[in-house]
């Protein structure tokens, strides 16, 4: 059956040489025009997406199971080989945590004690759900998994996807039955943060490595390797607090971030919904500044930040 | 009785010529699935243009450009980034095979996979180049270096399933 195309080709040759170039600069031109459209109209573009990622959710996390629980043996394995020193090191673990636990409770009802006292708000309820990771593209240009819960299941835009160990990401697209994840390492990813014992404040910048860097932290900051990088709740898109990683580098080409979480192994995310009220200013604000930055959060966050400092100073 | 064989005979026809689109937007879900084993999980290899090249140098007739375009179409959909620079990048390197494909007639298939590194070098250069340029930022070409070097790393391995397959195929 292959030959009589071979030979078919041989003699129209010229002609498709000629149509398929032509067929090239136009597709090459089309690519280009999706480029455009999908700079300056991103919810074109992000509808399509969650429209595939949809039909592709319900194979992946048909194939991802197996491969989790194969993963998961060799894990055991591991564990297993292990073992010793593993609970020694826990042992030990478990010693300092229980020294912290109690200085937890205390702090915990010392806390409650003086909500009471000043008749402080109550902070808001947080509801989560919960998802299996089912898609990962990794690759060298983008930081975001796919998991299988979507809009079904009351997830919604801008909402944190967090681990056991700390923020993971936010969501950046919704489907129905699925729903893509910017992690915090990506390079579009922006995230308002406090660091150290000196609560200075910064925005963690992803730049697809395995450490986001740093921006706008203040001349007079002091950072030192080891301190605590959590959310600062500016932009009003995360609850202040949230837990992100620990300062890994400081050089003069600026502070880099290890995240707590373990990007390898995370096979499940909580999606917490903080009915955090900054986010559909938020939304506007992007929707208005959306051909700034492709995920447009930067500026918007840095607005909203600025806004919520100078209300923050004046009480 | 012979009218059904031909029925059948053209189904299978049609299945044959369409695999390996169907296999190609196959290597893109499996490299969507969370492998979960290793650090080095953000270098997965650039599954979709082995499958186009291979199909490309193979079978033109079966990998025509516009199923190029859906495969990047698809892929720059589902990976969640920038959509063009990935498309372009798979029509260059099925431009360059078609181009020269008379040197790959009676090519041996070291020197097939010596091609595809060259091809896969200017594909996944210009999607870096692209991507810098539709994002206005820069991308850390080291990332991309890496995962050029994995993808040639895993030629061999597809290529050889692709050839198996095949020769099954045409049995």
């Amino acid at each position: 059956m292959n030959k009589p195309a071979s030979s078919e080709i041989r003699i129209a040759s010229p002609v498709k040489a000629w149509a398929s170039r032509f067929a090239l600069l136009l597709l090459v031109g089309a690519a280009f025009g999706l480029m455009l459209i999908g700079r300056s109209n991103t919810f074109i573009v992000e509808e399509t997406r969650s429209a595939v990622t949809d039909m592709v959710a319900p194979i992946l996390d048909a194939v991802s199971q197996p491969v989790e629980t194969f993963s998961g043996v060799i894990e055991q394995a591991e564990a297993l080989a292990n073992l010793r020193s593993e609970n020694l090191a826990l042992k030990d673990q478990n010693a300092r945590l229980m020294k912290w636990q109690g200085i937890a409770r205390q702090l915990e009802a010392e806390n409650a004690n003086l909500r009471q006292f000043n008749n402080m708000v109550p902070d808001p309820t947080i509801t989560y759900v919960t998802a299996r990771v089912v898609g990962d593209p990794g690759g060298a240009f983008v930081r975001t998994v796919l998991i299988n819960a979507g809009e079904r299941d009351g997830v919604e835009k801008g909402e944190a996807a967090i681990t056991s160990k700390g923020l993971a990401g936010r969501i950046s697209e919704v489907g129905k039955r699925s729903a893509r994840v910017l992690l915090l390492t990506d390079i579009n990813s922006r995230v308002p943060v406090v660091v150290g014992d000196g609560r200075d404040r910064a925005i963690l910048a992803g730049d697809n490595s395995n450490a986001p860097g740093l921006l706008y932290l203040g001349p007079t900051a002091k950072v030192r390797i080891g301190d605590y990088v959590s959310t600062s709740g500016q932009g009003g898109v995360f609850p202040p607090g949230l837990p992100i990683g620990v300062v890994s580098g400081v050089t003069e080409k600026g502070v880099r971030v290890k995240p707590f979480v373990d990007w390898a192994h995370m096979e499940v995310l909580r999606i917490a919904d903080y009915e955090m009220i900054g986010i559909a200013d938020f939304e506007e604000q992007v929707s208005a500044a959306r051909a700034a930055v492709a995920a447009g959060d930067a500026p918007g966050a840095a607005q909203a930040a600025a806004q919520e400092t100078a209300q923050g100073d004046a009480h | 009785m012979r009218q059904e064989e031909g029925v059948w005979y053209r189904l299978d026809n049609v299945a044959r010529s369409i695999s390996p689109f169907f296999v190609t937007l196959l290597l893109i879900l499996l490299s969507l699935v969370p492998l979960h084993l290793a650090d080095l999980s953000p270098i997965v290899p650039a599954l979709a243009l082995i499958g186009v090249f291979f199909w490309s140098v193979h079978r033109p007739d079966l990998m025509p450009i516009w199923a190029v375009f859906l495969i990047g179409l698809v892929q720059d959909v589902l990976t969640g980034g920038t959509l063009g620079p990935g498309i372009v990048g798979l029509l260059v390197a099925h431009a360059l095979v078609v181009w020269q494909h008379r040197f790959f007639l009676a090519a041996s298939f070291v020197v097939v996979w010596c091609a595809f590194m060259l091809v896969a070098a200017v594909a996944l250069a210009l999607t870096w180049l692209l991507t810098c340029i539709a994002m206005v930022t820069y991308i850390d070409p080291a990332s991309v270096f890496f995962q050029y070097l994995v993808t040639i790393a895993v030629y061999p391995c597809l290529a050889w399933a692709f050839l198996r397959g095949r020769r099954l195929f045409q049995r």
